[in-house]
């Protein structure tokens, strides 16, 4: 089987091959580099870009993959959450790729597309590896921090989500701070890498004394993310600090501002692997790419899969990847489909 | 040609299928009052059902015609993406339409119909001086206007088929001097304002004198009729350039001005 899959829920607009075993046969990724200019990204200007691309993206994805239309068995696409005038984009030529050959439709939520894309199968030194169920996963981006249980390909349970900002949201909002643009994800890594991560304290919210171990419902609340304390004490920090402080002191705010995002994702998820027994640890979300995310990980005692980047991050391939285990709607069922924002697929 | 027309540029969702020999089927989804519009949801569904009443298939389709607005962004996305995708997996022919233009067209189709002794149709309900008015010649002007939301309408004005002033917003305040322009074009006398955004201006409209018809005259209403006609002439590019049918905003992105505006 072959699946054909669309992803629009933020500012990349994604299209992918992937076949029923997990072999991805093309990814393309076109991210739109227009947001920049205006700090974050405009749900406006990334749905017009979006209209723009999309058709070229999916011819794209069919000729890398070397197929057409013809051999497409399944449309998968992104139905939320995201920004609904982006999504409708993606989920609107979908639904018309599929209805015109009466293909079947999965509507994907885009989580469970984050979560299945440790299921497909990558080469990697020489090998090729997917990471099977059970296990814990943290997904960490501008859009979403999530601490899930994966015990199955089909869904996932929420062990913990942001109350606040996302974590790639705070590393954005920390550079723009340290007048470092936008997005200042990387930047404030390159700035941090010359600094001293113990130079400045930063509340983590971490204790791990909160909820009592084994108790199941004080489980759900403890294992939540919030980042705003964080960014409001870098604010009150750059007050304190004279003019020439800051300019002198800016590799070290931003090291030990990085260190505490990082300690903050890792003590979740080290309770989390405490408590579920898991052992086994995934990661996705652009925030996977951070170099002190992953030095982290590594000192872990427990089994830690990264996908490659380009499955990190926003894309398609893992939307297909996450259709090969949700039932399909077939054509004319999924005709009157709508896109939803937030939470969870409305039933 | 069998041509699938639809438009998304106002809260309705409007397809027609037009069949070879020029017969028309048509469906259409007006929301009631402030309600959501229904382009998601509805526009696939209307299709197919008409598709299915014709006892037709997707793959006999030969071109998709599809309104491009001016409107609402998230309706004109929405229809243009189907079109898109529909033409992209079909490999036929894809043609943007005027969404203006089509609301023009409805009055036009209409006169011609009275000249040739049809029923009168140009009739306001509730609004008996209509028919009169306009007379059954054709020698009225058309304004078409959509809704353009903050206080304003996009607005094209057309004598027959000619395009007089091309779409643009505009608020009510000037109307009078778009009229002036219009006219200037043209040695029309009369004019008759038609769509959501005459509605909505009606007092501006009717103080120089332009007619606009009762609130429930099927003229304020882009019918697929119009979008299936007007997209079975030729289209103005190849069908390679399907990926060309976009959107006709007229309005630049909130951010993009905001961000000029705070840069000078
Ligand atoms: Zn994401």
């Amino acid at each position: 089987m072959t699946i054909l899959a669309l992803e629009t829920s933020c500012d990349d607009t994604c299209a992918a091959v992937v076949d029923d075993d997990g072999t991805i046969r093309s990814n393309v990724i076109s991210s739109q580099r227009v947001h920049d200019r205006f700090g974050g990204v405009v749900p406006e200007i990334a749905s017009r870009h979006h209209l723009e691309l999309v058709n070229i993206v999916v011819a794209q994805s069919l000729e890398e993959a070397s197929i057409t239309l013809e051999q497409v068995d399944l449309v998968a696409v992104t139905q939320g959450p995201g920004l609904v005038g982006a999504l409708l984009v993606g989920l609107s030529t979908a639904k018309a790729l599929a209805a015109a050959r009466e293909l079947p439709l999965a509507a994907i939520d885009h989580l469970q597309g984050h979560v299945a894309a440790n299921f497909l199968v990558f080469d990697r030194d020489g090998g090729r590896e997917a990471f099977e169920p059970p296990f814990l996963c943290l997904i960490a981006s501008g859009g979403h921090t999530l601490l899930a249980h994966v015990s199955d390909h089909e869904g996932f349970q929420t062990l913990g989500r942001t109350l606040d900002d996302a974590a790639g949201e705070a590393f954005d909002k920390g550079a723009r701070m340290l007048g470092l643009g936008y997005p200042g994800g990387p930047a404030l890594e390159r700035l941090a890498e010359a600094g001293d991560p113990d130079a400045f304290e930063f509340p983590t919210s971490g204790s791990r004394s909160r909820g009592g171990r084994g108790a199941t419902r004080a489980f759900g609340r403890s294992l939540d993310f919030s980042f705003a304390g964080l960014k409001t004490s870098l604010l009150y920090k750059l007050r304190e600090l004279t003019e020439v402080e800051r300019r002198e002191r800016a590799s070290d705010l931003a090291a030990s501002y990085q260190a505490a995002i990082v300690e903050h994702l890792m003590l979740r998820a080290e309770e989390a692997l405490d408590l579920t027994k898991l052992g086994r640890l995934a990661v996705g979300g652009g925030v996977a790419a951070n170099g002190e995310l992953r030095r982290r990980l590594a000192e872990l005692g427990a089994s830690v899969h990264v996908p490659p980047s380009v499955l990190c991050t926003d894309n398609a391939a893992m939307i297909g990847g996450a259709a090969r285990f949700t039932a399909a709607l077939p054509y004319p069922d999924y005709l009157g489909l709508d896109a939803y924002a937030t939470g969870e697929r409305p039933r | 040609m069998i041509v699938l027309g639809f438009d998304t540029a106002t809260p309705a969702t409007v397809v027609g299928l037009r069949l070879a020999d020029g017969t028309m089927l048509q469906s259409r989804d007006d929301p009631e009052g402030e309600a959501r519009p229904g382009h998601a949801t509805r526009l696939l569904p209307l299709a197919s059902e008409l598709l299915a009443q014709a006892g037709l298939g997707w793959s006999e389709l030969e071109r998709i015609a599809v309104g491009v607005g001016p409107g609402t962004f998230t309706g004109l996305r929405i229809g243009i993406a189907t079109a898109r995708g529909l033409a992209q997996s079909l490999g036929v022919t894809l043609v943007g339409v005027s969404s203006l233009r089509a609301l023009a067209h409805g009055v036009k189709e209409r006169t011609t119909a009275e000249a040739a002794g049809a029923d009168p149709v140009i009739r306001g309900d509730g609004a008996a001086g209509v028919d009169s008015t306009l007379g059954t010649d054709e020698g009225a002007g058309v304004l078409a206007m959509i809704d353009a939301r903050r206080g304003e309408a996009f607005v094209a004005a057309y004598d027959g088929d000619v395009e007089l002033i091309a779409p643009h917003a505009l608020p009510p305040s000037a109307m009078g001097e778009l009229l002036e322009r219009a006219a200037a074009r043209t040695n029309l006398q009369r004019w008759i304002a038609v769509g959501d955004g005459a509605l909505r201006y009606r007092d501006a409209l009717e103080r120089p004198g332009v007619v606009v018809p009762g609130a429930r005259s099927a003229l304020h209403r882009i019918q697929a009729r119009a979008i299936c006609g007007l997209g079975t002439r030729p289209p103005a590019h190849a069908p390679a350039g399907d990926a060309q049918v976009v959107p006709d905003y007229r309005r630049r992105p909130d951010a993009e001005i905001a961000l000029e505006g705070a840069a000078s």
